[in-house]
């Protein structure tokens, strides 16, 4: 039996400060290949929808973000993906159209199978190291074991 | 007479760095303002950096056209080190920026032009309104869905091409960094005829080579009564709907062209081109063509939020400081004012056609002038113009695999290069110094730049500022035909901060850690 894919993608500017996070996560991660349980990891930077056909090899995927509103700054947020979803407030196409935006599309648009499981983990206000940190491990444990498995 | 003064047009997905101020007169727009809200400071902070470094971080300015702007990063070094690159490079650089090009068409045509066709307040009475909403409504429209499934698709090229996605890398000082392997080109092929099968299908409606035919507004009106996939095609669509809803009456512009030209083509290809190239460089005052002088190109900053020089500046002396007051109230923009020996100038598709000397949109040009219409149906039928090249270059790289795909370049020396492409809104340029093996000098001018410039010292408007003047608006609260007269340019003010957040309404609980 094949094992369960298992991706961590980290979406954002690394140029930006105020989007860099998932960048500044990913390059912590990187520190630590090869990840556990044969995790991928990839940079997913401004790609949008590009980052479509990342979403069509089943498994469980766990996105990496900044956020906005979600929580206390300072604070990681965990959304699945029906959350992300719903943080849609403009259903447009844009330049700047997000994950939310790509969710929203992909069951129309997947050509290969759906991820079975897609969490976010959010990072909200300015990124301290130790904020980093503790992202990049709950974006390891929750790309392991999913959300059932870290209640 | 009715006067309304400094009207923030809500351009709400136009990029959240772009905002457009207008007067309105009696209904009239009579003046216009294009303001680029950030400060983008990629120039600066290229300065010491290693030379290679503009390979890996301008792609970053934009995660639309990434690739885009690192052929012209590549460009620019290859010119400071002298190479060339053999052939197979070149087959495999323009193949994935024919590919980033045309997914953009489709989906700025598709997803972010004729979405306003959707708009149910403004067409509510268009005999085409309610077939508009089933084709390109968000997230559901028949059209929308497709387009984003074929783009997706075909992007695979570039994956394969370059070999890692997304942030692919591949290009090189004297060529590219690998070669694919018989069996991915051979997928390439594959997906690039099922696009095709796609495109003629959806888009057009009809073969290529019926399209191509197409050299005269009598023979457009002809096509479209030929066929009924003609009609319903979303080419055909955008057509009927445009005509009927005026948008060949608005959004003229300086009627002022400009092409650096693109994809240069291998020594050995069966592709024509003209001058080295598929597609030549120009100005054009109207469809009257004139050659391309680089050195023309300046930037103006009189009403740009930067330190003032002593008048315009070319790219290679022009610098990106900035300095946002103490010029009474002049200066109402991020963006550089970019003019061609002092001339206002619009860039992208349009601007192609006009140094390709199209027939076509030679006559629609001569018949109305440039417009909304013409300028968007540019837009989705340049693909046409790609696809035959681009198979025949898959091919060409199938039988000839075994060819140099690079030539060594082991240091990039001191000196000045130059990358001039033609991105999918137009014209792009890198301007690149190299002082001590470290970047001296960096300067981007990108076709936003050019197309959404705030005025210069002359006073002179920029293109799309230009094109605002005479659009009559309805509703002051849903101002569709602004939309149409900005978007039909593409605009793209890079893509800044966008990160998920919280929408209004009730708060949306996640697990809070």
């Amino acid at each position: 039996m094949e094992p369960v894919k298992r991706q961590i993608i980290c979406i954002g500017n690394r140029l930006v400060p105020e989007d860099a996070a998932g960048p500044a996560v990913f390059d912590r991660l990187g520190e630590l290949q090869p990840l556990a349980d044969g995790i991928e990891l990839s940079e997913g930077g401004l790609a949008g929808l590009n980052l479509l056909p990342l979403l069509e090899q089943g498994g469980r995927v766990v996105f990496v973000d900044a956020v906005r509103g979600f929580t206390r700054p300072g604070e990681l947020v965990v959304l699945d993906q029906r959350q992300i979803v719903a943080s849609l407030d403009d259903r447009h196409f844009g330049h700047g159209a997000g994950l939310a935006y790509v969710l929203a599309v992909l069951p129309e648009v997947c050509d290969g199978e759906p991820p079975e499981e897609i969490v976010l983990v959010g990072l909200e206000g300015a990124c301290s190291g130790p904020l980093i940190e503790r992202a990049a491990g709950l974006s390891l444990v929750l790309a392991a074991h999913g959300l059932q498995g870290c209640s | 007479m009715k006067t309304l003064r400094d009207i923030n047009i809500p351009f709400n997905r136009a990029e959240g760095d772009l905002e457009i101020r207008v007067d309105v007169e009696d209904g009239i727009v009579s003046d216009a303002w294009s303001v680029g809200t950030m400060f983008r400071g990629f120039e600066e902070m290229m300065h010491g950096r290693g030379a290679l470094d503009g390979l890996v971080v301008t792609p970053r300015i934009c995660g639309i056209c990434s690739l885009t702007h690192l052929t012209a990063a590549v460009e620019a070094l290859d010119d400071v080190a002298g190479s060339s690159p053999p052939d197979n490079a070149r087959r495999l650089r323009n193949l994935a920026l024919m590919v980033e090009t045309i997914q953009s068409d489709l989906r700025q045509a598709v997803l972010m032009f004729m979405v306003d066709f959707a708009n149910q307040e403004a067409y509510q009475d268009h005999p085409l309104g309610e077939q508009a909403q089933q084709r390109y409504s968000p997230l559901q429209g028949r059209a929308a869905i497709e387009v984003i499934r074929e783009s997706k698709r075909l992007l695979q090229m570039v994956a394969i091409i370059g070999g890692q996605w997304p942030h692919t890398s591949f290009m090189v000082p004297g060529g590219v960094t690998s070669m694919p392997e018989r069996s991915k080109l051979l997928q390439c092929g594959i997906i690039l005829e099922r696009f095709r099968g796609w495109y003629e299908r959806s888009i057009l409606g009809c073969s290529l080579e019926r399209w191509l035919e197409v050299q005269s507004s009598r023979d457009l009106d002809g096509w479209l009564d030929e066929d009924p996939c003609h009609r319903e095609s979303e080419l055909g669509f955008f057509i009927r709907f445009a005509r009927q809803a005026g948008l060949d009456t608005l959004g003229r512009g300086p009627n002022r062209f400009l092409s650096y030209g693109n994809f240069t083509l291998p020594q050995e290809t069966g592709v024509q081109g003209v001058g080295g190239r598929l597609m030549a460089p120009g100005f054009a005052v109207g469809t009257e063509v004139s050659s391309f002088t680089a050195s023309k190109i300046s930037e103006d900053l009189s009403h740009s939020w930067y330190q003032q020089g002593d008048g315009p500046a070319h790219p290679f002396a022009g610098r990106t400081r900035p300095y946002a007051s103490g010029q009474g109230g002049r200066s109402y923009s991020w963006i550089k004012a970019p003019r061609y020996g002092g001339e206002v100038v619009e860039t992208g598709p349009l601007a192609e056609m006009v140094m390709a000397g199209n027939p076509l949109f030679k006559d629609l040009l001569a018949q109305a002038g440039p417009n909304v219409l013409v300028r968007e149906l540019a837009r989705l039928v340049r693909p046409a113009h790609f696809l035959e090249p681009m198979a025949i270059w898959v091919d060409e790289l199938l039988h000839r695999r075994q060819e140099d795909f690079y030539h060594a370049v082991k240091s990039i020396p001191d000196g000045e290069g130059v990358g001039m492409i033609q991105a999918a809104r137009g014209a792009l340029g890198h301007w690149l110094r190299i002082r001590d093996g470290k970047i001296g000098h960096y300067q981007i001018i990108t076709p936003t730049a050019w197309n959404g410039s705030p005025r210069d010292g002359a006073g002179q408007r920029g293109p799309w500022e230009e094109a605002l003047i005479g659009t009559p608006i309805k509703d002051l609260n849903n101002p569709v035909e602004a939309g149409h007269v900005v978007r039909s340019f593409d605009p793209c003010l890079v893509c800044a901060v966008h990160c998920l957040s919280r929408p209004k309404g009730p708060p949306l609980r996640g697990w809070s850690r």
